[in-house]
């Protein structure tokens, strides 16, 4: 993983920090990817997080009694000693000052006969006999040299009673200490006691030296089996969890699969129900839940189709009588300069409704055939500035009579784009139809825009705009903005719900902007090339010259721009005065 | 999985290491328990005498007796006590030794050392004539001498102002009997005889320095040290491998003696106990309890079982008798009990001397007595009066028998000098020569209190011998001669119980001729002292009473000198005589003769 040091460094010292940070950011990045990795799977498996957290909170509890009961166990095993010892001693104590009451003063020769006897016979007699209880007699408070301190068996045993313990006991306290050392060869643990004597000349401090290897290795052992125990125990419960959350688990997933297949459309999923469990009622439920929805949806599809079939029927039927009274009524409009002129108006009224009816006819078998899934794309490289062209000159004639001027924005070279111009055409013109209609003598503008991947087509109007909420209703089937409101125009209230299939059908966008009083704008966009998704696109939605929702800051006053309320959502608006921020560039 | 790995591995590490924690620390603060035992305060029983130092005296022959005394003591400082006496150029004579191999050599002066006159070069001589008493052992026995110097040369040089210094001293540690009257106490510890029937006592010496505590340590050993050699005949050790474990140690009244005694037996902690209530210093009272090895065994009052069990039997009416007039007679002294002459009437006559002893109910009588310018030994026994008496073959001279009250009551036994000879005689009169360990004419013979030990006379010298009675006949271990003053000894007899009273020739320094006196001494002839000086003629025959006092006063003794019968207090007058038949008028009066005590 180390990098080879580039031959132009200066020092080895360089060559070397650099192939550490080398190392550092490998380490670092397998690290990171390795916690991403723990994360990801920790995020993801519930088992995994059950037996981990099992393991962690048997671990800190079980750990915790397996100290307090070893704890106890070695303070109980000390206690035994130390009260076995403390016995010995005041024994031990009160032979050694009968021993030597009969001395007067320590020269005499007998008295460290009498020393030795006590020490030998405290000890039990017998050196070889003894299990490692050593006893020594030392006087700290008699005159050096007048009294040999003595001990039994003859070991040094010095180095284990510690100044501290010899200076407590030498000022007359029976006091004890665990200290470690060697007597033996082998280091071990001492529970070293001592305890003074009196005697008619002063005093002489008797020591009990135990060793505490027994009970060491009784706490050893004893530690062993708790910490096998609960590691036993630990192992144990995580795997219990293992087993029970999977067991629980295994279920959830076939369910959560069996939901997924469900939710893609195979509606004769189902899941195993075994046994009688609180599972296997979750597992019927469900079960008995896609089944209700299963019959549901069909229920509904054969609804739909009976109804969409009816529309299509319907107007497949209306379709030919309507021909036959056309045709009369063509006649009779065709001959009403003879008619009375009450009578031609009324042809005339004729001629108009038919077209109408003709016209909604037509659309209705448009949408069925959209429900149908019958409409095909029939896409084709396509100019879109000609398309717009005969658009306008298409409407002219009515924007002449509304008094609405069309005004347009296009690039000055073809806008070419792979789509189905007849449908292409049939939005522009549904687009631009209303745009006049509801642009109230204002002028009408039309902008084409292009960019690598979409091509859009906005329609301006400013006429009396739409509501709040509206510019999605807009697209709604036979929906009105005011429903008291006469039908001027011979609009067949379908015309946008065909459009935004015909843009759907390319795969494109068909959205609408609206603020009341500052009129409409629609924005058509389209792939480039037919089949490709889209992300963006050319032309904004809201027109450049539409006053913000709340009024617009000042002119060249800031704007805020903060959270806002709703996740993710932004709040805009003027700021307030005082602590401004300018951002340039 | 990896994930679940590391958990375990985790927790498998945390839980040790939590664990680890908790052991037995490897070391802990010094944690003090309390106060300990409070010291002790109070003075020993033991004297503070010391010997005298040497600075003591400015005197050459002061300085040699005090030099004669520094040994004695606490034992394990007598070397260095001697060595404040020895210039140093000569303190390399002695050596350092061990406490158990001090021996002191106990040394009589019958003379005052002489001293040269310090010369200008300020240095003496003194010549010590010494009559060497034996050896005092670390065991306070006082072992035959094995050396025999006789007198000691100490060469002196002053040493500034503060006294002498010896400058060749002798190799071994000296100690004149004044010391060991000083500075020693004697005391009696017994050892139970072969059959464990009686006590026998052996005199040892305790340093008056020594606290009672150690006494009792002291005795002890010396018991489970054994008897001396002259004794080993007549008393059993005891069992083999026993030993005082440490110091015996007393409080409150209780003294506890932890020994090791292999295969200890009931019945053998009971006799222990009973020689142990009686060889213990007397200070010593209380419970005694016995352990054998830590384990509690026995537990005796002392005074209980030294009055229940005394170390031998002994009758406590002790009458004085007498030979008037060929007959044996009471004697009547002023508060003392009268006896009534237990030998039938028709027995006694012709009578020279007599033992008498109670002995379970009977009366053991052995008369000397006259037949036709010879003597005969006439014995009988049986409940007073006796009347059946036996003998045997007529010999030129029988001296005083006595009887040996160790034998069975059934089958008793006694001895006596006949012709220089020591016999043994039972209660029917047969005579059989006892075999005696040294060559010389045994001039008299007198049994111990309990009966197992025998002072002899022989060759006029003072021996003392153990008796044995196993197989039932009494033997006589290897006597062991006592260095006395006085010399040719004439009679001899117990007046304690390790206390025996002697007459001889005392010599007197100078041109003077020796003169008769009697003597007592310690059984070990050590601790001597004159009794009666300037007697007139030679004591013939010595009578004493070994018991305690009470209805005679202790150490009561009697003699014969010069066909008389003394007692320390003066003659034994016809007056006293009792149940004297119608005095013969006109015949001058005959003088009582041959006293001796019953009991």
């Amino acid at each position: 993983m180390v990098t080879s040091p580039p031959p132009d460094s200066p020092t080895a010292a360089a060559r070397w920090l650099r192939a550490a940070r080398a190392l550092w950011r490998v380490l670092a990045a397998r690290t990171a990817r390795l916690a991403a990795s723990v994360h990801q799977t920790w995020r993801r498996s519930l088992q995994l997080r059950v037996v981990t957290i099992t393991l962690v909170a048997s671990s800190l509890l079980v750990g915790g009694f397996a100290y307090l009961i070893a704890d106890k166990i070695t303070s109980i095993l000390v206690e035994n000693a130390q009260t076995d010892v403390r016995l010995r001693l005041q024994n031990g104590s009160d032979y050694a000052g009968k021993q030597f009451r009969a001395f007067s003063q320590p020269q005499e020769a007998q008295f460290q006969d009498t020393v030795e006897g006590t020490v030998n016979y405290l000890a039990g007699g017998d050196p070889t006999q003894t299990n490692g209880v050593v006893v020594a007699i030392t006087a700290d408070r008699v005159p050096a040299g007048t009294i040999e301190p003595r001990t039994s068996p003859n070991v040094p045993v010095r180095p284990l009673i510690s100044s501290e313990l010899r200076a407590s006991v030498a000022a007359g306290n029976v006091a004890h200490q665990i200290r470690t050392g060697a007597l033996g060869g082998k280091r071990t643990k001492y529970l070293v006691y001592g305890s003074p004597v009196p005697t008619r000349f002063g005093q002489v401090e008797l020591y009990y030296v135990v060793p505490l290897d027994r009970q060491d290795a009784t706490a050893r052992d004893a530690r062993a089996t708790v910490v096998a125990t609960g590691m036993a125990l630990v192992l144990l419960l995580g795997l219990l969890a293992a087993l029970v959350t999977r067991l629980v688990v295994t279920p959830v997933r076939v369910a959560a699969r069996t939901a997924q297949r469900l939710s893609a459309g195979l509606l004769d999923q189902r899941m195993v129900v075994n046994g009688e469990d609180d599972l296997a009622l979750l597992a019927a439920s469900f079960n008995q839940m896609a089944t209700n929805l299963q019959r549901q949806i069909l229920r509904l599809e054969e609804m739909s189709r009976l109804q969409r079939r009816f529309t299509s029927d319907v107007s497949h039927e209306l379709r030919t009588p309507l021909t036959t009274v056309r045709m009369a009524a063509d006649l009779i409009f065709a001959e009403r300069d003879g008619f009375d002129p009450a009578v031609a108006r009324s042809a005339e009224l004729l001629q108009a409704e038919l077209d109408r009816f003709e016209e909604l006819l037509t659309d209705l078998l448009e949408i069925s055939r959209f429900d149908a899934g019958f409409a095909m794309l029939d896409a084709e490289p396509t100019d879109l500035v000609p398309v717009v062209h005969r658009v306008t000159e298409r409407l002219a004639g009515l924007a002449e009579r509304v008094g609405v001027t069309i005004e347009l924005d296009l690039p000055d070279s073809p806008v070419i784009a792979e789509v189905d111009p007849r449908r292409v055409e049939r939005v522009l013109r549904n687009l631009v139809g209303n745009a006049v209609e509801h642009g109230e003598a204002k002028p009408v503008l039309i902008t084409l825009g292009v960019d690598q991947n979409a091509v859009a087509i906005t329609v301006r109007d400013h006429g009396v705009g739409l509501k709040p909420g509206e510019e999605k209703l807009v697209f709604n089937r036979f929906w009105r903005a005011d429903p008291s409101r006469a039908r001027q125009t011979g609009g067949t209230g379908l015309g946008l719900s065909i459009s935004l299939e015909d843009a759907r059908l390319h795969g494109g966008w068909l959205e609408a902007w609206g603020a009341p009083g500052q009129g409409a704008q629609f924005r058509l966009t389209l792939p480039a090339r037919a089949g490709d998704r889209l992300t963006t696109s050319p032309l904004r939605l809201v027109p450049a010259d539409a006053a913000l929702p709340f009024g617009g800051p000042r002119d060249g006053g800031p704007l805020a721009i903060g959270p806002g309320s709703g996740a993710g959502a932004l709040a805009i608006g003027p700021a307030e005065g005082g602590d401004r921020v300018e951002v340039t560039s | 999985m990896r994930h679940r790995l590391l958990t375990a591995l985790l927790a498998g590490v945390l839980l040790p290491a939590g664990l680890a924690g908790c052991g037995i620390p490897h070391e802990t603060q010094v944690q003090v328990d309390g106060a300990g035992p409070a010291g002790q305060s109070g003075a020993l029983s033991g004297s503070s005498d010391q010997p005298p130092a040497p600075t003591a005296s400015n005197d050459p022959k002061e300085f040699i007796r005090n030099y004669l005394s520094a040994a004695a003591g606490e034992r394990d400082q007598a070397v260095n006590r001697v060595k404040q006496f020895i210039a140093p150029e000569g303190q390399s004579r002695l050596r350092d030794r061990q406490s158990s191999e001090i021996e002191l050599f106990v040394v009589r002066l019958p003379e005052e050392p002489e001293a040269t006159p310090p010369n200008n070069e300020g240095t003496s001589e003194v010549r010590v004539k010494v009559q060497q008493l034996g050896v005092l052992r670390a065991d306070g026995s006082l072992a035959p001498p094995v050396a025999s110097d006789t007198e000691y040369k100490f060469k002196l040089r002053r040493v500034g102002d503060s006294g002498w210094r010896i400058t060749d001293p002798p190799k071994v540690l000296l100690l004149s009997d004044e010391a060991l009257y000083d500075y020693y106490a004697p005391h009696t510890i017994y050892f139970w005889n072969s059959d464990q029937s009686r006590l026998v006592p052996d005199q040892r010496y305790l340093p008056q320095a020594l606290p009672a505590e150690r006494k009792v340590t002291e005795v002890i050993r010396w018991l489970a040290a054994g008897p001396p050699d002259w004794l080993s005949p007549g008393v059993i050790r005891l069992p083999d491998n026993t030993s005082l474990i440490n110091n015996a140690t007393g409080s409150d009244g209780r003294w506890e003696v932890n020994l090791n005694m292999p295969g200890a037996k009931d019945a053998q902690l009971a006799h222990l106990a009973t020689q142990l209530a009686w060889s213990l210093p007397e200070q010593v009272t209380g419970q005694l309890d016995l352990k054998i090895q830590n384990q509690s065994r026995l537990v005796v009052d002392i005074g209980q079982e030294k009055s229940g069990r005394p170390p031998y039997p002994l009758d406590g009416n002790p009458e004085r008798f007498c030979v008037y007039d060929g007959a044996i007679h009471p004697l009547s002294f002023p508060g003392e009990p009268r006896g009534t002459v237990p030998v039938d009437a028709a027995s006694n006559r012709s009578i020279v001397t007599a033992a008498l002893t109670r002995s379970g109910g009977r009366i053991l009588a052995a008369l000397v007595v006259t037949r036709s310018g010879r003597q005969q030994l006439l014995v009988g026994a049986g409940p007073s009066p006796v009347t059946v008496f036996k003998g045997g073959r007529e010999f030129t001279s029988v001296s005083r028998p006595t009887w040996l009250r160790s034998t069975d009551p059934q089958h008793p036994y006694g001895l006596t000098a006949v012709d220089g000879v020591l016999y043994r005689f039972d209660e029917v009169g047969n005579l059989t020569r006892v075999p005696l360990g040294v060559d010389g004419k045994v001039t008299a013979v007198a049994a111990s209190v309990e009966g197992h030990r025998v002072a002899l006379v022989v060759n006029g010298a003072l021996y003392v011998a153990a008796v044995s009675t196993d197989g039932g006949a009494p033997s006589l271990g290897q006597p062991r001669r006592l260095f006395t003053k006085l010399t040719n000894i004439t009679a001899v007899d117990w007046y304690a119980e390790s206390r025996l009273v002697f007459a001889g020739s005392e010599p007197r320094g100078g041109t003077r001729d020796p003169r008769p006196a009697i003597y007592g001494s310690s059984v070990d002839g050590a601790l001597e002292k004159p009794l009666e000086q300037d007697i007139g003629a030679q004591v013939t025959r010595l009578s004493a009473y070994p018991g305690p006092s009470g209805a005679l006063p202790a150490y009561s003794y009697m003699y014969e000198a010069n066909n008389g019968a003394y007692t320390p207090s003066g003659i034994i007058k016809p007056e006293q005589v009792l149940n004297l038949a119608s005095p013969t008028p006109g015949n001058k009066a005959p003088n009582p003769t041959a006293p001796f005590f019953l009991y």
